[in-house]
């Protein structure tokens, strides 16, 4: 009895300490995650003069006119449809290129598939960025740098390898039976892909959608070589702007950042879920 | 026979109609730049026009021999391997723990843990980057807590001094106290630094003690300057912290979504049968997420390939080109200075040639552990 009793101590007391434990390393990086944001945000009411005089404690005198200033600084007013345009069309291409591949791939098939699928599911272990000089190469030499079609064009390209191999494999699971009927019926392969297909393969079409989105709204590297006109930049490249001999002019930078870092994070509240699960069925293979 | 022909002919068609998108962008975006600085990497090309501009041709392999030639290639490369490194032994461990602490329910709101340490991830990483760069600064708010600990610690050294001394009488004996106590610093104000020091003391004569205390501390209390962004065996540690402070949440979701699908009744039957919290994770949890360890560590590899934005934030590759990574390294050879074309070419094929070792590691693993982590 005294044996048993002791044992149940030792759990309970073994219990006890791996709760805290567990507290202790969550709350501590739940702090460390948060605080540098807060601590952005905070300073981003504050005028230059008084962040250097105190960076810690909340704002005396919180002003918005770092964000009026910053706004006209780093011509959001320009880059904002731009960065929209380029996440929205990017990936409406991405997604949609991709279950039409998919769908070929998956239940039309050809001699042809195997290899040009392989070679899209190379592609998902392919870092753009090491092409980042051919690919600035290549845009001078089709005279297309500089153009908002480039950017698109690159973009949907490098989401491409990732989109196929998902599609196509989603696709698979669509039974044969539903397709073939639709045929024996009389329908054609695209009105098959408007009908059937592509109500089927909504859940994978969030998924890429998910995982473009954030990706392309927050891409710089290749934008960065692929256009020098502001009319034609995203969001990141002009909050970069405010490195460089604009990043002693604190209120302001933190401004921009705030301003870069706002939509992401509405994003992220309202579709949490679809993000985390979208993610963790992404990055398996990529 | 006629219908089937029809029937073939009309696949054919709706399958490259429908392949063709895809495979003509792909091959556009992907395909050709590795074409093209396979050809450049081997040629004397340094830029103008690429058709009938100045002539250029082959120049054999010495771009390549000129890259792992350089020390600076193999700094990067040395970078790449600590991002990797901290990756590996620091994200993957700390997003197992998480991701352990929150499936066997150890706290409470998993869903509160698991979104807020996923927050970094969804931020731009040039607003990362910047954001980090500014806390790391000399003005940052590390410098000024260490600042204020310096200065607070001076203060009530300079105030002992004043007290052991009998409060305000200057003697020769206090001067050259405060000067043992400002150390090197004083030699950087005053030539001759005891009577100098001295009249500037009693300059001070009326005014309120709090006031001398106070310029005293300006005068001799050195600033912190954050030493690790300028001392270059250590300028990477930053970086690499901000890595790690952006990247665990995703292993965090990787480790978890996979620990959900191990079946719960297995873990339920061990715990009956006597076995402890750590053998449960020894012998049930950990062997069933050994393909998602082997993948997370590709992943690790791959993003170090693309961590170029955030360093380009954060330090652009410096001081003195001791933070460059490939992709950086890369983009200065093609940017910065004098142009080498070719040169930058040889080493994005070698950045995708790491991609293709990659990609080979993968089916192996694939092989060993079945593919079955999809």
């Amino acid at each position: 009895m005294g044996e048993e009793l002791r044992t149940t101590l030792v759990d309970r007391l073994g219990a006890i300490a791996a709760k805290a434990v567990a507290y202790t390393l969550m709350i501590l990086f739940t702090v460390m995650t948060l605080y540098p944001i807060f601590w952005l945000v905070m300073n981003s009411f504050k005028s230059t003069k008084e962040f250097q005089v105190s960076q810690l404690s909340m704002p005396v005198e919180p002003t918005l006119s770092n964000y009026v200033e910053a706004w006209k600084m780093g011509d959001f007013a320009l880059l904002f449809p731009n960065s929209i345009l380029y996440t929205v069309g990017a990936t409406l291409g991405i997604v949609l290129v991709s279950l039409l591949a998919g769908f070929a791939f998956a239940k039309i098939g050809s001699r042809a598939t195997k290899p040009i699928y392989n070679s899209f599911v190379i592609g998902i272990l392919i870092t753009a960025q090491s092409l980042m000089i051919p690919l600035f190469l290549e845009v001078n030499l089709l005279g297309i740098y500089n153009t908002r079609i480039a950017v698109l064009l690159v973009y949907i390209g490098t989401g491409l390898p990732l989109g196929v191999y998902l599609a196509t494999e989603y696709i698979r699971s669509i039974p044969n039976a539903l397709i073939e009927s639709a045929r024996i019926d009389g329908a054609g392969f695209f009105r098959i892909f408007w009908k059937i297909v592509l109500p089927m393969a909504m859940p994978v079409a969030v998924t890429l959608s998910i995982l473009n989105i954030s990706n392309i709204w927050n891409e710089f590297a290749l934008i960065n070589i692929l256009v020098s006109r502001t009319e034609l930049k995203s969001l990141p490249l002009g909050i970069y702007k405010f490195s460089g001999s604009l990043s002693t002019d604190y209120g302001k930078q933190f401004a921009a950042l705030t301003i870069g870092m706002i939509p992401m994070l509405l994003f992220y509240i309202i579709f949490r879920r679809q993000i985390t699960k979208g993610v963790a069925a992404g990055a398996v293979k990529g | 026979m006629q219908t089937r022909n029809r029937i073939r002919v009309e696949e054919g068609r709706a399958y490259w109609a429908m392949v063709l998108p895809a495979f003509l962008i792909y091959l556009l975006v992907m395909a050709f730049p590795i074409v093209l600085s396979i050809v450049l990497s081997v040629s004397n090309y340094d830029g103008g026009k690429m058709f009938g501009g100045d002539a250029w041709g082959f120049a054999g392999l010495r771009s390549y021999a000129r890259v792992f030639t350089d020390p600076h290639f193999w700094n990067a490369l040395k970078n790449n391997a600590y991002i990797v490194m901290i990756s590996v032994f620091g994200q993957l461990p700390l997003g197992f723990v998480f991701a352990y602490i929150i499936y066997r329910k150890l706290v409470k709101w998993p869903g509160f843990w698991q979104g807020v340490l996923y927050v970094p991830n969804i931020i731009s990483v040039i607003v990362v980057g910047l954001l980090w760069q500014t806390i790391f600064s000399p003005n940052g708010p590390i410098a000024e807590v260490m600042n204020s600990m310096a200065r607070a610690g001076f203060q009530s050294k300079l105030e002992l001094l004043f007290t052991a001394h009998g409060g305000f009488t200057i003697t020769d004996d206090l001067v050259q106290n405060i000067l043992n106590l400002a150390g090197p610093a004083a030699s950087e104000w005053f030539t001759n630094p005891l009577p100098e020091l001295k009249e500037l003391i009693l300059s001070y004569e009326g005014a309120p003690h709090a006031e001398l205390l106070g310029d005293l501390c300006n005068l001799f209390v050195p600033k912190w300057s954050p030493e690790f962004l300028t001392k270059p065996n250590l300028a990477m540690l930053p970086i690499l912290f901000v890595i790690l402070w952006m990247y665990t949440g995703m292993y965090l979701i990787l480790f978890l979504a996979n620990m959900q699908k191990i079946d719960v009744q297995i873990i339920e039957a061990a715990r009956i049968d006597g076995a402890s919290e750590w053998q449960v994770m020894r012998f049930i949890i950990l062997p069933s997420l050994s393909g998602t360890i082997v993948n997370s560590a590709i992943l690790a590899i791959s993003g170090s390939l693309s961590s170029f934005s955030l360093i380009f934030a954060m330090t652009g590759g410096g001081p003195s080109r001791v933070t460059e990574i490939l992709s950086i390294y890369m983009f200065n050879n093609a940017f910065l200075g004098r142009p080498n074309l070719p040169l930058a070419n040889a080493i994005s094929l070698i950045m995708v040639a790491v991609s293709f070792l990659l990609i080979g590691l993968t089916k192996a693993v694939e092989k060993r552990y079945g593919g079955k982590e999809d």
